[in-house]
């Protein structure tokens, strides 16, 4: 009979070795996929009980705050205009989005930077609370932006070029985070997308915004200088490819500062298909193209074909930023900025600070360089450059009284409709304090239409 | 050192685990430590020990580990009570002091348990007529009809019919096993035992077949099937039962599943309870959510997503058949392991005093007893877990449940006589 019961006992230790694998399965190997099964809502649930922190602008206007009710803390959007899309939502159904999705855990608490305060409130009985966050938004400037859009469809980005500190983030149409649940359907149906974030997920032709680029790789390599000069008579042809200039302009000899000033798409042509495609492609790149953005809350990369995949006619046409270059608004205010902040691009960043309930400050991130695609003496160079263009050239528009503002206009053919209205720039000149860039979709030329609303985002921003 | 001191010294440790338990639960539900909440582990340090003082009295050389495993379970059980809905661990501790009662009572009154065998019928009949009794006037809840109301308190008789009808088997088989093990007759090669010592066997069966249509309860019958099943092999040495007996089983389960629909359901559900996660699937998949949400570490006393605002738990059934998800959730991965190594510890020991007993009614009812405890945790931490179907049983010791807690105190006062007379009377064989 011993026998017997040894095996019996076999029998056992084989049954719950199978239960202890099934439960390691469940609590191990499938817990990741089952914590975020759509029939899960524990975790939604318990964080929407959890007093979300506030999210306040650089001057000090609160942008989401809570109100109560029942158990749970829903989330309130003051200012939606301004808010949308960058800031996002929290919404039980529909999730998170924007800086609500990225920066979920300091903001409900549960991790990150306050994790150990809230787990000692928790023993001491204090209310558990999320931390606040101060974002680098500034609402004067992101309300210059917004207001500069207008009903028009594009997008606007402004930063500091010192910090990479963004001062705005507009984006058009938007949607109102307070009704987003409401609103669903409709916003994911509508033909001009208010979910998408034009600002970093926008892709579109660069036009001749693009030619900052190229000029700063000319001056940086010395095939030009700002006095070289140039013929023009209306049209170069290059590998098959006939380059015109806008409106079929024709503007005889100029230095390559008129060049830039006019925006003179034949010069371009020229000095870029000198420079090659290798080159080409190293100063887009230098700036950021090709590379995901290390925008916090997600972006998508702007694009510059690869140097071995361009015949003459592609560089030709890459020069002037048409063809196959796409750029975000992003991608090109950080353009801007290089060029103001001497060469060096600095990482785009939201996060001014985080405060806990008792507004200690709890974490303030440093100011990171991203890329130096040239060298200052090129920057410096190429400011001047910019400076023409508000001065005397296409982006007079911009120009603000008080201040020197410089900035280079892009209007960019597209396949039907009218073109895509661009103008980047920054100011004050000789110690910028801001950069920017604007996009209208189908606006028309940048100088008439994209450069007045950065002159607006710019006085807002030097509280002019 | 001797059974009875090492039992004391392994008793320590549990009620450390319970009062560090009490005060977290206390932490997390009130926001501040205070000194009631310590109160409980000294309670339960206090009963134990009692139990504890009685037991070296009345079974001085019983198995020393059977106590402290169970003084864990109950305590964590009355801990993840008190953390779930305070009223029902106030409840849970009472039928947890009746259940100690009734220990003491066989502690004492059972050490001669041997008389039971004289009255196997008697003991027999009674499971029997308890089973029967709840067929008959068993109130449904939760989907099973294993309730039945004496008195306004709510009672489960299959938790006491366990009981009287592993001692019938054990004695039954004691009495039979010669002629089960000697077979007269071969058909194709396979020896055919005298069908008319099979009896229990079919009664059984049939009882099984008949929970399953009346009581719409897979678990129950599994139970007294599977320890019926484990005792005839232990009894003859003969796989052949078992695999008649499955075979039996199943043919039966086959039959219902295609006829009666609860079963089918429940067989579905298992199957693939993410077509309907909102009303047919919600209980087991809650219930795996609970678990993932605990991983490995679980979230801590109380850290767990469990009862809803209006005070209902979020899965149907959590403070009895699901409590183990409610321990995966809070205690993690480690902590639940730890809950079946404790199980399994509990069915070593038992079987130990199976092995250690010097008559064969001792050793049956030894196996059957640990057998059919070891199962009952199988299936319903198999059916929590979605490894079987589940069915509406209760985790012995840890479930909320008078009727489990009280029955299983005796189930281990059992085991207990029986083991200290195995350490006590030398074998005569052995000799």
């Amino acid at each position: 009979m011993e026998r017997q019961v040894n095996r019996l006992f076999l029998f056992f230790a084989v049954l719950f070795i199978a239960l202890i694998a099934q439960l390691t399965y469940v609590q191990v190997y499938a817990a990741p996929t089952l914590r975020v099964h759509a029939a899960n809502t524990r975790a939604l649930d318990a964080e929407m009980r959890v007093q979300r922190g506030l999210i306040v602008s650089a001057d000090g206007v609160v942008l989401a705050e809570n109100h109560k009710d029942g158990p749970y803390y829903l989330r309130d959007y003051p200012h939606p205009e301004l808010a949308a899309p960058w800031l996002g939502y929290a919404d039980l159904r529909y999730g998170r989005a924007g800086v609500e999705r990225v920066y979920n855990a300091e903001l409900s608490g549960e991790t990150g930077v306050l994790a150990v305060r809230n787990f000692l409130d928790k023993i001491t009985g204090r209310p558990q609370r999320g931390a606040d966050l101060q974002v680098t938004i500034d609402t004067r400037v992101q309300e210059a932006a917004v207001s500069g859009l207008g009903d028009q469809v594009g997008a606007v980005v402004a930063l500091d070029p010192r910090t990479g500190k963004v001062l705005a983030l507009a984006s058009s149409p938007r949607y109102d985070p307070n009704t987003v649940a409401d609103d669903w359907k409709a916003l994911a149906q509508h033909p001009g997308r208010p979910l998408v974030d034009r600002g970093v997920q926008g892709l579109y032709p660069p036009g001749s915004t693009f030619k900052a680029i190229v000029a700063a790789g000319a001056l940086q390599e010395g095939t030009v200088t700002p006095e070289t000069t140039f013929v023009d008579v209306g049209f170069w042809v290059a590998g098959g490819y006939r380059v015109n200039n806008y409106g079929g302009k024709v503007y005889g000899k100029h230095t390559f500062t008129q060049a830039f000033a006019e925006s003179i798409n034949t010069t371009f042509a020229k000095v870029g298909v000198e420079l090659g495609a290798d080159r080409l492609s190293h100063y887009a790149e230098a700036f950021g193209f090709n590379a995901r953005p290390p925008w916090p809350l997600g972006g998508a990369k702007s694009f510059f074909p690869p140097a071995g995949a361009m015949d003459t006619a592609h560089v030709a046409q890459a020069s002037i930023g048409q063809g196959k270059v796409l750029a975000t608004p992003l991608e090109m205010a950080l353009v801007a900025a290089g060029i103001a902040n001497g060469g060096v691009v600095m990482e785009p960043t939201v996060v001014e600070e985080w405060r806990d309930y008792r507004q200690t400050v709890v974490g303030r991130p440093e100011p990171k360089v991203w890329l130096t695609p040239i060298t200052p003496q090129t920057a410096a160079t190429e400011r001047g450059l910019m400076i023409e263009v508000v001065n005397e050239g296409t982006g007079t528009k911009a120009a603000l009284p008080s201040v020197q503002v410089a900035g280079k206009t892009g209007t960019a053919e597209v396949d039907s409709g009218a073109p895509h209205a661009w103008f980047i720039g920054f100011a004050p000149a000789d110690h910028p304090e801001v950069a920017v860039a604007v996009l209208v979709e189908h606006g028309g030329t940048g100088g008439s239409v994209a450069a007045p609303i950065a002159r607006a985002v710019i006085a807002a921003a030097l509280g002019r | 050192m001797s059974e009875r001191n090492r039992e004391l010294v392994l008793l320590l440790p549990a009620m450390l685990v319970t009062t560090i338990g009490f005060a977290l639960v206390y932490i997390e539900q009130s926001a501040a430590l205070e000194w009631t909440s310590l109160a409980y582990g000294a309670a339960f340090l206090g009963l134990f020990g009692l139990v504890h003082v009685a037991a070296r009295f009345a079974v001085p050389r019983a198995d020393p580990y059977l106590l402290p495993v169970t003084a864990l379970l109950s305590s964590l059980g009355i801990l993840m009570l008190y953390r779930l809905n305070v009223r029902l661990a106030m409840q849970q501790t009472v039928w947890l002091l009746v259940g100690l009662l009734l220990f003491l009572i066989v502690l004492v009154g059972l050490r001669n348990y041997r008389v039971l065998a004289d009255y196997k019928y008697v003991v027999g009949s009674a499971g029997l007529a308890l089973l029967l009794l709840t067929i008959v006037a068993g109130r449904e809840v939760n989907g099973a009809r294993l309730w039945i109301r004496v008195a306004g308190i709510g009672f489960q008789p299959p938790e006491f019919a366990k009981l009287l009808l592993i001692i019938f088997f054990a004695a039954y088989l004691d009495q039979v096993r010669e002629f089960l093990t000697v077979s007269t007759r071969r058909v194709v090669g396979v020896a055919i035992p005298p069908i008319r010592y099979l009896g229990p066997l079919f009664v059984i069966w049939g009882l099984a077949i008949l929970m399953m249509i009346f009581m719409k309860d897979l678990g129950t019958s599994l139970l007294f099937y599977g320890a019926l099943l484990a005792l005839m092999y232990v009894a003859t040495g003969r796989f052949f039962y078992v695999v008649v007996g499955a075979i039996l089983l199943a043919v039966g389960a086959a039959a219902l599943y295609s006829t009666f629909p609860h079963v089918q359901l429940r067989v579905d559900i298992w199957l693939d309870p993410w077509k309907d996660t909102a009303g047919r699937g919600y209980q087991i998949v809650q219930s795996l959510f609970a678990l993932a949400s605990g991983g490995l570490g679980g979230t801590g006393l109380g850290g767990g997503f469990l009862v809803m605002r209006s005070g209902n738990t979020i899965i149907p059934a959590l403070e009895t058949d699901f409590i183990f998800s409610a321990i995966g959730e809070e205690l993690g991965l480690v902590g639940a392991v730890a809950i079946i190594l404790l199980y399994l510890l509990f069915v070593y020991r038992g079987l130990r005093i199976a092995i250690a007993s010097n008559d064969d009614f001792s050793r049956l009812l030894a196996t059957g007893l640990s057998a059919i405890f070891g199962l009952q945790a199988f299936l319903i931490i198999g059916g929590v877990t979605k490894l079987i179907p589940l069915t509406g049983i209760t985790l012995p010791f840890v479930s909320y449940g008078g009727s489990s807690i009280v029955a299983n105190f005796a189930l281990l006062a059992l085991l207990l006589v029986v083991s200290d007379r195995a350490a006590r009377v030398v074998r005569p064989e052995a000799g």
